[in-house]
C-alpha cells in the first residue's frame, strides 16, 4: 500500500504533513462528488464497478442488488437523506480486509497490474465512505462472508483521515442466507436525478448493456421492483496481467521499476520485467549504448542514477515490437447485442467489435453498437442517444470532450442514411453504444468521467463506427426499396385521373373519349400494379433473408422477431387502407398467372435464394468450425504454458 | 412521338404543337397503349461541334419517358405545367421561372386532388419547364418564360438599336444619348435590328462588368468606335443572344476579355462563342462562333509582366475547375477540334501550372496610367493576340 504524505504550509510558516485520506477528504469534487447528484451516481458506481470486478476475478456471475431509498430531509442545503445499498453474490472480504477495501484510500489489489478492470486505484469506494462520513457522521454499513467463514459478519467502517485507514466502528456476526458475497450500505446526503443521460436510469441501463453475464435486481424510490435477467451464461474471460513496455514508461517509472530487480543482472531485469525487450532488442540496445554497454552486463543495483537514464534513453530509441493486446477485455458481438435487447425492443441492430489494436502505445479494444428501439419515430430530429463505456463502466458526465464523442461528430454519418448536420451528433430514435477497453485508458481527470481525445484513439474509433455505420446503411437500404415500391403503388391510383383530366382539358376532348382514357389508362397501370407488387415481394424477402441470417447469428437477440414482410404488408394496409382488398386480388391474379407463364422464373428465383441460404448456412458452420479450432488451439497453448 | 425539326417556334406553333402531342397520348391511352413522350437529350454526351457552324448542336440522342408507374409522376407534371403555359400564352401573361413555381403551387393550393403534384422546390419546376422546352423543342422565351436579366450592360457612341415591341410600336434608342447609363439588352435580343451610326472597328466584351464600366468611364469609347459589353460571369441568354447578334447585323471583329483561369475559358468563354451542352436545342441563336479570345493569355503574363498567382489549396471552386478541365479536354467536342487546339493547350498549361491571372492584373503595369489597360488591349488588337 502506498501511504503517500502530503505536505501543506501551515498558517503560522510551519510546514506540517498531511495524509492521502486528509487530501482526498478535502478535495472530494476531484473524484466525483462535486454535487449531491454526482455523488449518488459516484457511490453507486463505486460500489457496481467493486461488485462485479470481485465476482468476475473469482470466476462468479454476478447476482447483483441495488437499492436506492430516500430517507428523509438531508443536513445540508437542497438535499434528502439517501440511502445506497449495493449486494453481490462475489467472494466475500475477509475481516483483516474490510476496513483497508472501504476505509483506506489507495489500498487496491488492482492497482498497476496492466489489466483491464473497472477499478484501478483504490480511491473511489473510499471516498465514498469519506463522503457519507461527512454529510450523515456514518460510515458504510458492509456485511461480508466468505464461504470458508460460519455467519457473515456485518461491520460499520469509517476512515481515519488522519492515518489513512479504515477504521472499524461496529463489528458483529449475523446470519445471511447466502455462502458468500458482500452487501455494502452507505446514508449519506445527495440529490437522485432519474433521467437524462446523467440520471439513475442512464447508468442503470448502461450496466446492464455492457455486463450481459449479469443478473440484477434494483429498486428505486420512484418504481417497483425490477429484475433484469442475465442473456449470457459466460463468465468474461479475465484478461492476462501484462509486464509494462519500456515505451509507455516515464524515467521515473523506469527508476522505481529497476528498484524491484537490485541483485539481478540488467538483462535478465530488462528480459523478466518488461515486456516485448526480446534477445535481439537487447542487442540492438547495445549497440546505441556503444562503449557503455557494459552496464547491461552489471547488476541492476550497481547501476548509478546517470547509468540508468542513460540506459532508459536509449530503450527509447529501440525498436521494441508493440504492447501486446491480450490484456484488453471485450464485451463481445454477441454479448453487446443481447444485451441492447434487454432495454426496449430492437427492430434493427448492428454491433461492430474491432479487433485489439495500440492506440498510442497502449492497447485498446473498440466496440460499437447502433440499435433503434422498436416503434421509434424514425423522423426524430433529437440526437441518437450516445451510451458510452469506459472497461464497462458508463460515462455520463463531460460528454463534449469524450474522445467517443468526437469520434462520432467526425464521422459523416448521412452516407449512412442518418441525418446530420455538420460537426453534430447524428439525429434520429437510435441508440449507438461505444465501449473502450484498455488497461491504461487516458481520463481526462481522477473521476475518470471522460476519455481523452487523442488523435490515434478517435480514428480507431471512427473505424469501428464506420463499419457499424455501413451495416446500418445496408439495412436502411432494404427499407427504403420495400417503402419506395409501396410509394409507387399509391403513385400510380393518384395521379392516374389527374393525367386523363389535364390531357382532355387541353385538347377539349368529349367525355367519352375522357372516359375511354380513363378505362386505358386503368388497364395500364393494372399492368404496372401487378409487377410492382412481384417487385415489392423482391425486395421484402431480401428484408427478410438479411433479418434471418442476422437471427441465425445472434439467436436471442430479435425474441420478438417479427417477419418482416407481414411488418411491411401491415403498414401497407393502413397506408392503402379500402384500396387493400384490390390489391390482393390483383396480388391473387398474379399468383394465378405465375403458376402458368411465370413458374419457370420463380422455380429459378426460388432456387437462387435458397442457394443464398445454403451457401449463408455453410459459411456460418464454416466460421463456427474455425473458431472452435482457434479455441483448441489457444487452450492447447495455455496448457503448455502453465505446465512450464 | 411528333417531333419539329426547326427550335423557332412562332407563338401560334407552341400550342397546335401542344395539343397534337395531348392528342396523340389520349389516342394511345384509348387503346391502352404506353404514351411516349421524348426531347432532345441536352448533355455533353450528345453534343456535337462541327468547326462550320461554330457551335454545339445536338446530336441523335433522346430522353424518352414512356408512361409507367415510375414515369407518371414526371408526365402527369409536365402536362399540368404545359396547361399553365399554354394559358400563358393564350393571354399574353409572362412569368419567371420562380413566379411559376409559385403559380403550380397557387393551382395545388386551390384543388386538393392536385396535391401530388406539389413541388417541393424551385428545382422540380424548373426541370420540367426545361423538359417541356426540349420536348417541344422550342425556347424558353417562346413559352412567355424569361429568366431575370442579367449582365450585358452596353456601352458606345455609335451604335443604335431598333426594337419592335409586343405591340407592333418602334423604339429607336441611340446609345451616345443614354449618358453614362448602359444599354442593356432583354432576353429576346431577336426582336433587336442594330444599325451604325459610323464604321464600328470591334466589339469588346469583358468578363467583368465592373471593369467595363471603368474602361468606359475613362474614355475607350471617346477615343474608339467600339461597342463595350459588360458579360457579368457565364453570359446570360440575353448576352449570348445579343453578342450573336452583334455578329450577325453589324459584322465587326468580336473579343473576350477575361481572366486567366480554367471556370472563364471552359464556362464563360466556351459558352458566349459555342453555346453550352445544357442549351444544345438554342446555340444556334445564343451563340457567336466569330469571338475571338483576346486574353488573358499565357504568354501576357511575361510579356506585361502581370501579377499571376498559384491556384490556392483551399480554393475549392479553382480546383473544382481545373479538376473539370481535364474532363473536358477528354470529352467535349468544341475542344477536341482541330479548330480550337490553341484554347485546349491554354487549358492545359493552366492544368500543368496550376497558375492563373485575373483580367485587373492589366492595371499593375502602370498604375499611375489610368488607360493603361486600354492601351494594352488596342495593342493586342493591333498586333492580333488572340486566339
Amino acid at each position: 500500500m502506498a501511504k503517500t504524505k502530503t505536505k501543506t504550509r501551515a498558517r503560522s510558516g510551519r510546514i506540517t504533513k498531511s495524509s492521502t485520506a486528509e487530501y482526498f477528504s478535502k478535495n472530494l469534487q476531484q473524484v466525483g462528488f462535486s454535487s449531491p447528484t454526482k455523488a449518488v451516481l459516484t457511490t453507486l458506481k463505486e460500489a457496481v464497478d467493486n461488485a462485479l470486478d470481485a465476482c468476475e476475478d473469482h470466476g462468479i456471475l454476478p447476482d447483483l442488488r441495488i437499492e436506492i431509498e430516500k430517507l428523509g430531509a438531508g443536513s445540508l442545503k437542497n438535499t434528502d437523506q439517501i440511502r445506497v445499498l449495493v449486494s453481490d453474490n462475489g467472494p466475500g472480504i475477509g475481516p483483516d480486509d474490510v476496513p483497508r477495501v472501504f476505509g483506506e484510500y489507495l489500498a487496491s489489489s488492482k492497482f498497476g497490474r496492466g489489466r483491464c478492470s473497472r477499478g484501478q486505484q483504490g480511491i473511489g469506494i473510499s471516498a465514498a465512505t469519506t463522503w457519507a462520513q461527512q454529510t450523515t457522521a456514518t460510515g458504510a454499513r458492509v456485511i461480508s462472508k466468505t464461504s470458508s467463514m460460519r455467519k457473515a459478519v456485518s461491520y460499520l467502517v469509517e476512515v481515519d483521515l488522519k492515518g489513512n485507514k479504515g477504521r472499524i466502528k461496529e463489528k458483529e456476526t449475523v446470519e445471511w442466507d447466502r455462502k458468500n458475497g458482500t452487501s455494502v450500505e452507505f446514508i449519506f446526503d445527495g440529490r437522485l436525478q432519474y433521467n437524462g443521460e446523467a440520471g439513475l436510469h442512464a447508468f442503470i441501463n448502461g450496466n446492464i448493456l455492457v455486463n450481459p453475464h449479469m443478473k440484477l435486481v434494483y429498486k428505486l424510490p420512484a418504481g417497483e421492483e425490477v429484475t433484469v435477467e442475465r442473456v449470457s451464461e459466460e463468465i468474461p474471460r479475465i484478461p492476462e496481467a501484462v509486464d509494462p513496455h519500456p515505451h509507455t514508461m516515464k524515467l521515473g517509472d523506469f527508476i522505481g521499476h529497476a528498484g524491484l530487480f537490485g541483485p539481478d543482472k540488467t538483462t535478465t531485469w530488462l528480459k523478466n520485467g518488461f515486456s516485448r525487450v526480446s534477445p535481439s532488442a537487447i542487442k540492438e540496445l547495445g549497440g546505441i549504448l556503444g562503449p557503455e554497454k557494459g552496464i547491461l552486463n552489471g547488476k541492476v543495483s550497481a547501476l548509478k542514477e546517470a547509468q540508468i537514464k542513460k540506459l532508459y534513453t536509449s530503450i527509447q530509441k529501440t525498436s521494441l515490437k508493440a504492447p501486446a493486446t491480450s490484456s484488453v477485455l471485450a464485451v463481445g458481438e454477441s454479448s453487446l447485442a443481447k444485451s441492447i435487447r434487454r432495454l426496449g425492443e430492437v427492430d434493427f441492430i448492428s454491433v461492430h467489435t474491432r479487433k485489439p489494436t495500440i492506440c498510442d502505445f497502449k492497447p485498446v479494444q473498440v466496440e460499437v453498437a447502433i440499435a433503434r428501439l422498436k416503434g421509434s419515430n424514425s423522423e426524430s430530429e433529437s440526437s441518437v442517444s450516445v451510451i458510452r463505456f469506459a472497461n464497462r463502466v458508463p460515462l455520463q458526465f463531460d460528454k463534449a470532450s469524450c474522445a467517443i464523442v468526437k469520434s462520432i461528430q467526425s464521422v459523416n454519418w448521412k452516407t449512412y442514411g442518418l441525418r446530420q448536420s455538420k460537426g453534430s451528433l447524428p439525429q434520429g430514435s437510435f441508440i449507438l453504444a461505444v465501449s473502450v477497453v484498455s488497461p491504461f485508458i487516458k481520463f481526462k481527470n481522477a473521476s475518470k468521467e471522460t476519455i481523452d481525445a487523442s488523435d490515434e484513439l478517435v480514428e480507431e474509433l471512427r473505424r469501428g463506427l464506420m463499419k457499424a455505420g455501413q451495416k446500418l446503411s445496408r439495412h436502411l437500404k432494404r427499407e427504403k426499396k420495400a417503402e419506395e415500391l409501396t410509394n409507387k403503388i399509391q403513385h400510380i391510383e393518384s395521379f392516374a385521373p389527374i393525367l386523363v383530366n389535364i390531357l382532355c382539358r387541353i385538347t377539349e376532348a368529349p367525355n367519352k373519349r375522357k372516359e375511354a382514357a380513363a378505362a386505358g389508362l386503368q388497364k395500364i397501370l393494372d399492368r404496372d400494379m401487378k409487377k410492382a407488387k412481384v417487385q415489392y415481394d423482391d425486395a421484402a424477402a431480401n428484408l427478410e433473408q438479411h433479418l434471418s441470417s442476422q437471427l441465425e447469428a445472434m439467436p436471442d437477440v430479435f425474441r420478438t422477431y417479427k417477419d418482416p414482410k407481414k411488418t411491411v404488408e401491415e403498414a401497407q394496409e393502413t397506408k392503402l387502407g379500402a384500396k387493400d382488398a384490390e390489391i390482393a386480388k390483383l396480388q391473387d391474379e398474379a399468383e394465378e398467372n405465375a403458376n402458368s407463364s411465370k413458374t419457370k422464373i420463380k422455380k429459378k428465383s426460388k432456387g437462387k435464394k435458397t442457394a443464398k441460404k445454403k451457401n449463408t448456412k455453410k459459411v456460418a458452420k464454416k466460421t463456427a468450425k474455425k473458431k472452435k479450432t482457434v479455441r483448441k488451439k489457444a487452450t492447447k497453448k495455455s496448457k503448455t504454458k502453465r505446465r512450464r | 412521338m411528333a417531333r419539329l425539326q426547326t427550335s423557332k417556334k412562332s407563338k401560334d406553333e407552341i400550342p397546335k404543337i401542344s395539343k397534337a402531342l395531348c392528342e396523340k397520348m389520349i389516342a394511345d391511352l384509348e387503346k391502352a397503349r404506353r404514351p411516349v413522350l421524348q426531347a432532345t437529350k441536352c448533355s455533353l454526351d450528345n453534343s456535337i461541334y462541327s468547326p462550320g457552324k461554330g457551335y454545339l448542336t445536338p446530336g441523335p440522342k433522346k430522353v424518352s419517358s414512356e408512361l409507367n408507374v415510375s414515369s407518371v409522376k414526371k408526365i402527369s407534371r409536365s402536362i399540368f405545367m404545359l396547361e399553365i403555359l399554354l394559358r400563358n400564352i393564350d393571354t399574353g401573361s409572362v412569368n419567371t421561372k420562380r413566379e411559376l413555381y409559385y403559380m403550380a403551387k397557387g393551382e395545388v393550393k386551390h384543388n386538393k386532388d392536385l396535391r401530388v403534384l406539389d413541388f417541393k422546390d424551385q428545382d422540380e419546376s424548373d426541370s420540367i419547364v426545361d423538359f417541356l422546352c426540349e420536348m417541344i423543342e422550342c425556347y424558353r422565351e417562346d413559352m412567355n418564360c424569361y429568366a431575370n436579366d442579367r449582365g450585358g450592360q452596353t456601352f458606345s457612341q455609335c451604335l443604335v438599336v431598333h426594337e419592335t415591341m409586343p405591340d407592333g410600336k418602334k423604339a429607336v434608342i441611340d446609345l451616345s444619348k443614354l449618358g453614362t447609363s448602359p444599354f442593356q439588352p432583354k432576353n429576346r435580343p431577336q426582336n433587336l435590328t442594330l444599325k451604325a451610326k459610323k464604321k464600328i472597328d470591334f466589339c469588346l466584351v469583358i468578363e467583368s462588368e465592373g471593369t467595363a464600366n471603368t474602361l468606359v468611364s475613362n474614355g475607350i469609347c471617346k477615343r474608339n468606335n467600339c461597342i463595350v459589353v459588360g458579360s457579368q460571369g457565364v453570359p446570360s441568354n440575353a448576352v449570348r443572344g445579343w453578342v450573336k447578334r452583334i455578329q450577325e447585323q453589324l459584322k465587326v471583329p468580336i473579343y473576350f476579355f477575361g481572366d486567366l483561369d480554367a471556370y472563364t475559358i471552359q464556362n464563360i468563354f466556351r459558352t458566349l462563342k459555342a453555346g453550352s451542352a445544357a442549351s444544345l436545342i438554342r446555340n444556334a441563336d445564343y451563340s457567336a462562333p466569330e469571338v475571338r479570345f483576346l486574353g488573358v493569355l499565357p504568354e501576357d503574363i511575361k510579356k506585361y509582366d502581370l501579377a499571376d498567382y498559384t491556384v490556392k489549396s483551399d480554393n475549392a471552386s479553382d480546383l473544382r475547375a481545373l479538376k473539370k478541365a481535364k474532363d473536358i479536354l477528354a470529352n467535349d467536342p468544341f475542344f477536341k477540334s482541330p479548330k480550337n487546339k490553341k484554347l485546349a493547350s491554354i487549358l492545359h498549361w493552366l492544368i500543368k501550372e496550376k497558375r492563373r491571372c485575373e483580367q485587373q492584373a492589366l492595371f499593375t503595369v502602370n498604375p499611375r496610367d489610368p488607360i493603361m489597360p486600354e492601351k494594352i488591349i488596342l495593342e493586342k488588337i493591333k498586333k492580333k493576340s488572340y486566339i
